[in-house]
C-alpha cells in the first residue's frame, strides 16, 4: 500500500520544505473539512510537522513534537486521524474507508516520529483499486491490467512449459485442422467447375473429388477427436499440478495471509481459478490456431479468388462483431439479473425452513408466505421476460448474422451469369463465407475469456509468488522444550489499524500454570496464537526457555505444544484416526490410556462402532462435551512439552468438567499449561493469573493477590459468584 | 428497567478545541462523547445516544430536535463526522467490467467514483425502494428512493436489484 504519493506541484511548492525537514509520508485525504468528498486534500507527514491541505491551502498544521498517542479511528463508513495535540483531543484529518488502512499507518508513522524514533513505516498491504487505471484489483499485488499486459505471454509460457511436448503436438492438430477445413471448399468448387458444369464430365473425376471430400470430412473428425482428446488432458494435468502446488504453497503461508483474504477465496483460487485456466485450455487454447490459420486464408483466398464480393462480405463483419457484443451483453445482464432473482427466492427459502420453528412459535406462517410468493413471482415474471426476449431475438440475431449471404449470392451470382465468375467459384465463396461468419462469434468471445483466464492467472500467482510464513531461519535450532517462557515489549494486531496486544511483558517458570482472565476480545486468543507460533509478533520478542521463538525450528516445536481450543475440530475420519492426528504411530494401549485420561473411553466405547466410529462431516454426530474430550485425548497422547487450553472445557457439563479437569490436573503436571476460561473456577489449580484488559496485561499474580487488589479481577470473581448465587 | 434517557435540561454540549463534542451532565464533565445512532436507517435523529471516550454508554437522547437548536446542529456536526454514508442523488454512470462493476455518481457530499464486486452483496436493500452499497473499500453510499431516480438511471441500476 502506498504511503507516499507523489504531491502536486502547487502543493509542493506550498509546503516548501527545508533541508533538515524530510518528508516522510503523503497520502490523499479525500474528505474535506465540509464533509465532501475532494480530490485535492492531503496529509503530508514530515519529520517535522504534520500537515493538511486543501486546494493549495494548509488547512491544519501540527507540530509532531506537541502530538502524542496519534490514531487513526474507525468511524460508520469512514475513519478519522486523531491526536493528542498539547493534551488536548484533535481532529488531524477525516477519510472515507478507501483510506482506513493507509491512515493506519501513518498514525504509527507519526507516534515514531513524535516519540523521537526516525524510522519509516512501511505497508505490505495491497491496493484495492489501482492508482493508474482506478479499476479494481482482484486480491493481487499489481494490477493485472496495467502492469501484467506484457507479462501475461511470459507467465502464460512458464504454465506451459512443463508440457511443451503435448503443446507442440496440439499445435500441429490445430493447424492440420485448419488446413484440411480450407482444402473442403478448393475441392468442392473443382466438382462443380471440371465435372458437372461440363457436359464431357467424366463419372470418374466426380467420384475423384467425392472421395477427395470424404477423406477430408473424415480427417477433420478424427483431427477434432485428437485434439480435443489432447487439449483435454492437457487441460486437466495443468489444473491438476496447479491445484497440487497451490495446496503446497497455501499450507505453507502465514494464517495472517490466509485470515486476510475473504473466507472462501483461497478455496475459490484452487478450484474455481484452477478450473477456468482447464476450461480455456480445452475450449478457446484447442481451437486458438485453427481459427488464426481459418480466418487468415479465409481472407487471403477470398481476396485472390474475387477481391470486390470479398470487400463486401467484409464490409458486413464489423455490422455483425457489434451486433453479436450487443446481444451477448444484454443477454448477460438480463440473465445475472435472473439469477439474483433466484438466489433471493432459494436463500428465502433457506431462512424459512431452517428458521421454520421460530415462525412456527411466533404465528407467522401467513406473513413468510405472503414474501415467499411475492418473490417467486418477481422470479417467474422475470424469467418469462427473458426466454421470450431469447426467443425472439437469438434466431433473428441468427438471421440477420447470415444475412450478408445474401448480398454474396446476388452479386456473385450476377457475376456468374455474365461468366465473369465461374458457379465452382461461387460456391468456394459462399462456404468461406459461411466459415467467416462461423468463428465471428468465438472471435468475439476470446478476448473476454482471455481475460478471465488471466484474472486466474494473476490470482493464483498472486498466492504462488507469496513468500512462505516464517521460514526457518538458516540453522534453526531444534530445541527440546524445557517450558520457560517470556513475552517481552510484545505487540501484535491481526489489522494493521488495530492492534490486539500492546507492549505486553510476562515471564513464565517452568511447569507453570498460567490462568488468563478477561472480557471477550480482550486479546486473549491471540496472546495464545502468538505462543503457538500461527502468527509472527509486530513487534518486541518471544523467548522460549530463553531461546527466541523466531529461531527455532517449527516443525520439532510444533510436536511438543499441544492444544485443545474452544472450537474442536475433528477431521472427517474415525475417532481413532483423530485421537491419532498429531502422533499417528500411537498404539491401541496408548490411545485408549489418552481417552481414558480425558474421560472419553466409557462415551467412546459406548458406540457400535467403538473406537472406530466414523466422525465429521458426514460422520457420527457428536455432542460439543464429546468432541471437546476428543480433542483433549488428542493433546494428551502428545505429551507436550507446552500445554494450552483455550477455553477447554467450556462445552462441558458441570460433572465431565469436574472429571476433565481431575484429567488435566494430572496432565498439567510438571508442564508449562496456558488457560483461558470465562469459568473461573476452571482455573482455581493456576499458579498465576493474568487479567488482560485495553490489549494489555492489567493484572497479575496468584488468585490471592488479585482478590486483596480489588482490580478487575476482584470484581469478576464477584459477579460470577453473585450470579451461582442467583441461579 | 432502566432505559437510561438523558434530561436534556441537564446537559449541556459544548464544541472543543480539537474538534470533538463535551458534555457536562448535571455537573459531571466529559471532556469527549460520542453520539451514536441507534437506528441509522430508519430514525437517524431520534435515540442518539452518549457514549464516553472509553465507549461506555453514558446516556441516550430521543429526539435531537428537542435540544436547543445550537446543541442540536453540535450533534448532528458531530454525527456527520462519524457517520459517513454518502446518499446518491444522481448516477452519471455505470460500468461493468469483469466482475466489477464502476459508479460514477452524484452524492451529497459530492460527486465521487467507486467500484463494487459484482459477485458479493455489495448492493443491500434496506426497504423496497432504498439500497446500501458497499464498495470494495467499505465506503457505504445509499440510494434513499430508487424510483425518485430518473428511468434511464434505474435501468442502469437494474442490474444490481
Amino acid at each position: 500500500m502506498i504511503l507516499k504519493f507523489d504531491l502536486p506541484k502547487q502543493v509542493e511548492d506550498l509546503l516548501s520544505l527545508s533541508a533538515d525537514e524530510k518528508l516522510y509520508y503523503s497520502v490523499p485525504c479525500d474528505i474535506d473539512e465540509a464533509g465532501k468528498w475532494t480530490d485535492n486534500g492531503y496529509t503530508v507527514v514530515t519529520s517535522k510537522n504534520a500537515y493538511v491541505i486543501f486546494d493549495g491551502k494548509i488547512a491544519t498544521q501540527v507540530a509532531l513534537s506537541d502530538c502524542e498517542k496519534t490514531k487513526s479511528e474507525v468511524t460508520v463508513g469512514g475513519g478519522m486521524l486523531v491526536t493528542k495535540y498539547k493534551g488536548e483531543q484533535m481532529i488531524l484529518a477525516s477519510y472515507s474507508a478507501k483510506h482506513r488502512v493507509r491512515y493506519s499507518y501513518i498514525a504509527r508513522g507519526i507516534n515514531i516520529l513524535s516519540s523521537g524514533r526516525d524510522e519509516e513505516v512501511i505497508s505490505k498491504e495491497y491496493e484495492t483499486i489501482c492508482p493508474k487505471c482506478h479499476r479494481a484489483i482482484p486480491g493481487t499485488k499489481d494490477c493485472p491490467h496495467c502492469t501484467k499486459k506484457g507479462g501475461f505471454f511470459h507467465d502464460f509460457k512458464k504454465l506451459l512449459k512443463p508440457y511443451v511436448k503435448s503443446v507442440i503436438g496440439i499445435t500441429l492438430l490445430m493447424i492440420s485442422a485448419g488446413v484440411v477445413t480450407l482444402l473442403n471448399p478448393e475441392i468442392q468448387k473443382h466438382l462443380v467447375d471440371d465435372v458437372l458444369s461440363k457436359p464431357d464430365g467424366s463419372l470418374s473425376t466426380a467420384l475423384m473429388c467425392l472421395l477427395g471430400m470424404f477423406l477430408l470430412g473424415a480427417g477433420i473428425v478424427v483431427i477434432n477427436v485428437l485434439k480435443s482428446y489432447f487439449c483435454t488432458l492437457l487441460g486437466a494435468r495443468i489444473a491438476k499440478d496447479l491445484r497440487k502446488s497451490l495446496f503446497e504453497k497455501i499450507q505453507s503461508l502465514s494464517l495472517q495471509f490466509i485470515n486476510d483474504r475473504r473466507p472462501g477465496e483461497l478455496m475459490n483460487r484452487v478450484v474455481n481459478d484452477t478450473s477456468s485456466i482447464r476450461e480455456f485450455m480445452q475450449n478457446t487454447f484447442c481451437n486458438l490456431f485453427t481459427v488464426a490459420i481459418i480466418f487468415a486464408w479465409d481472407v487471403i483466398f477470398m481476396l485472390l479468388l474475387n477481391w470486390k464480393l470479398a470487400l463486401l462480405s467484409f464490409i458486413s463483419v464489423p455490422f455483425g462483431v457489434w451486433m453479436t457484443m450487443a446481444f451477448r451483453q444484454s443477454i448477460h445482464r438480463r440473465f445475472h439479473l435472473q439469477g439474483k432473482k433466484d438466489d433471493d427466492v432459494s436463500s428465502n427459502l433457506q431462512d424459512v425452513i431452517s428458521g421454520m420453528r421460530v415462525v412456527k412459535t411466533y404465528g407467522k406462517e401467513q406473513k413468510e408466505k405472503d414474501k415467499f410468493n411475492r418473490l417467486a413471482d418477481e422470479f417467474s415474471r422475470i424469467q418469462f421476460r427473458n426466454e421470450r426476449f431469447w426467443a425472439v431475438f437469438n434466431p433473428m440475431i441468427k438471421f440477420l448474422m447470415s444475412a450478408g449471404i445474401f448480398l454474396i449470392v446476388l452479386f456473385g451470382g450476377m457475376q456468374v451469369l455474365n461468366e465473369t465468375m465461374t458457379k465452382g467459384e461461387l460456391l468456394q465463396f459462399i462456404t468461406y463465407t459461411t466459415l467467416l461468419y462461423q468463428y465471428l462469434d468465438w472471435m468475439t468471445s476470446m478476448p473476454r475469456e482471455l481475460t478471465r483466464m488471466v484474472a486466474s492467472m494473476e490470482r493464483i500467482n498472486d498466492v504462488m509468488d507469496q513468500e512462505p510464513f516464517t521460514p526457518d531461519v538458516e540453522n534453526a535450532v531444534k530445541h527440546d522444550i524445557e517450558g520457560e517462557i517470556e513475552f517481552r515489549h510484545a505487540t501484535f494486531g491481526y489489522k494493521s489499524y488495530q492492534p490486539v496486544l500492546e507492549d505486553i511483558n510476562l515471564k513464565v517458570k517452568k511447569g507453570e500454570m498460567i490462568g488468563i482472565v478477561g472480557h471477550s476480545g480482550s486479546g486473549k486468543s491471540t496472546l495464545i496464537n502468538l505462543l503457538m507460533r500461527l502468527y509472527e509478533i509486530d513487534d518486541g520478542e518471544l523467548f522460549i526457555d530463553g531461546i527466541p521463538l523466531k529461531d527455532m525450528n517449527s516443525e520439532h516445536y510444533h510436536q511438543q505444544i499441544g492444544v485443545v481450543l474452544q472450537e474442536t475440530f475433528l477431521f472427517t475420519g474415525t475417532i481413532l484416526s483423530n485421537i491419532r492426528f498429531a502422533k499417528p504411530e500411537a498404539t491401541y494401549e496408548e490411545v485408549i490410556r489418552a481417552a481414558k485420561l480425558a474421560n472419553a473411553h466409557e462415551f467412546i466405547s459406548k458406540m457400535p462402532d467403538g473406537y472406530n466410529t466414523y466422525v465429521g462431516e458426514k460422520g457420527f454426530t457428536l455432542s460439543g462435551g464429546e468432541r471437546q474430550r476428543i480433542a483433549i485425548a488428542r493433546a494428551i497422547l502428545k505429551e507436550p512439552r507446552i500445554l494450552i487450553l483455550d477455553e477447554a472445557t467450556a462445552s462441558l457439563d458441570t460433572e465431565s468438567e469436574f472429571l476433565i479437569q481431575q484429567a488435566l490436573d494430572n496432565l498439567t503436571n510438571g508442564r508449562t499449561t496456558f488457560a483461558i476460561a470465562h469459568r473461573l473456577s476452571t482455573l482455581q489449580n493456576a499458579d498465576r493469573l493474568l487479567v488482560i484488559d485495553g490489549h494489555s496485561i492489567a493484572e497479575i499474580g496468584s488468585h490471592d493477590e488479585l482478590i486483596a487488589q480489588k482490580g478487575i479481577y476482584y470484581n469478576l470473581v464477584k459477579a460470577q459468584l453473585e450470579m451461582q448465587g442467583e441461579s | 428497567m432502566n432505559d437510561n434517557i438523558l434530561n436534556i435540561k441537564d446537559t449541556k454540549f459544548e464544541k472543543t478545541a480539537g474538534g470533538f463534542v463535551s458534555m457536562d451532565l448535571a455537573g459531571t464533565f466529559y471532556k469527549r462523547v460520542k453520539p451514536i445512532r441507534l437506528f441509522p436507517f430508519t430514525d437517524p435523529s431520534k435515540y442518539i445516544a452518549i457514549h464516553d471516550e472509553k465507549d461506555v454508554e453514558i446516556g441516550v437522547i430521543e429526539d435531537l430536535a428537542q435540544l436547543p437548536k445550537e446543541a442540536a446542529a453540535l450533534l448532528q456536526e458531530q454525527l456527520e463526522l462519524y457517520y459517513f454514508t454518502p446518499v446518491i442523488s444522481k448516477i452519471i454512470n455505470i460500468k461493468d467490467e469483469y466482475g466489477y462493476a464502476y459508479f460514477h455518481v452524484v452524492t451529497n457530499r459530492g460527486e465521487c467514483k467507486f467500484a463494487i464486486n459484482m459477485g458479493g452483496n455489495a448492493v443491500s436493500k434496506l426497504s423496497d425502494n432504498r439500497l446500501l452499497i458497499t464498495d470494495l473499500d467499505g465506503n457505504r453510499f445509499e440510494i434513499a428512493d430508487v424510483l425518485a431516480l430518473s428511468v434511464k438511471e434505474q435501468r442502469k441500476l437494474d442490474l444490481f436489484l
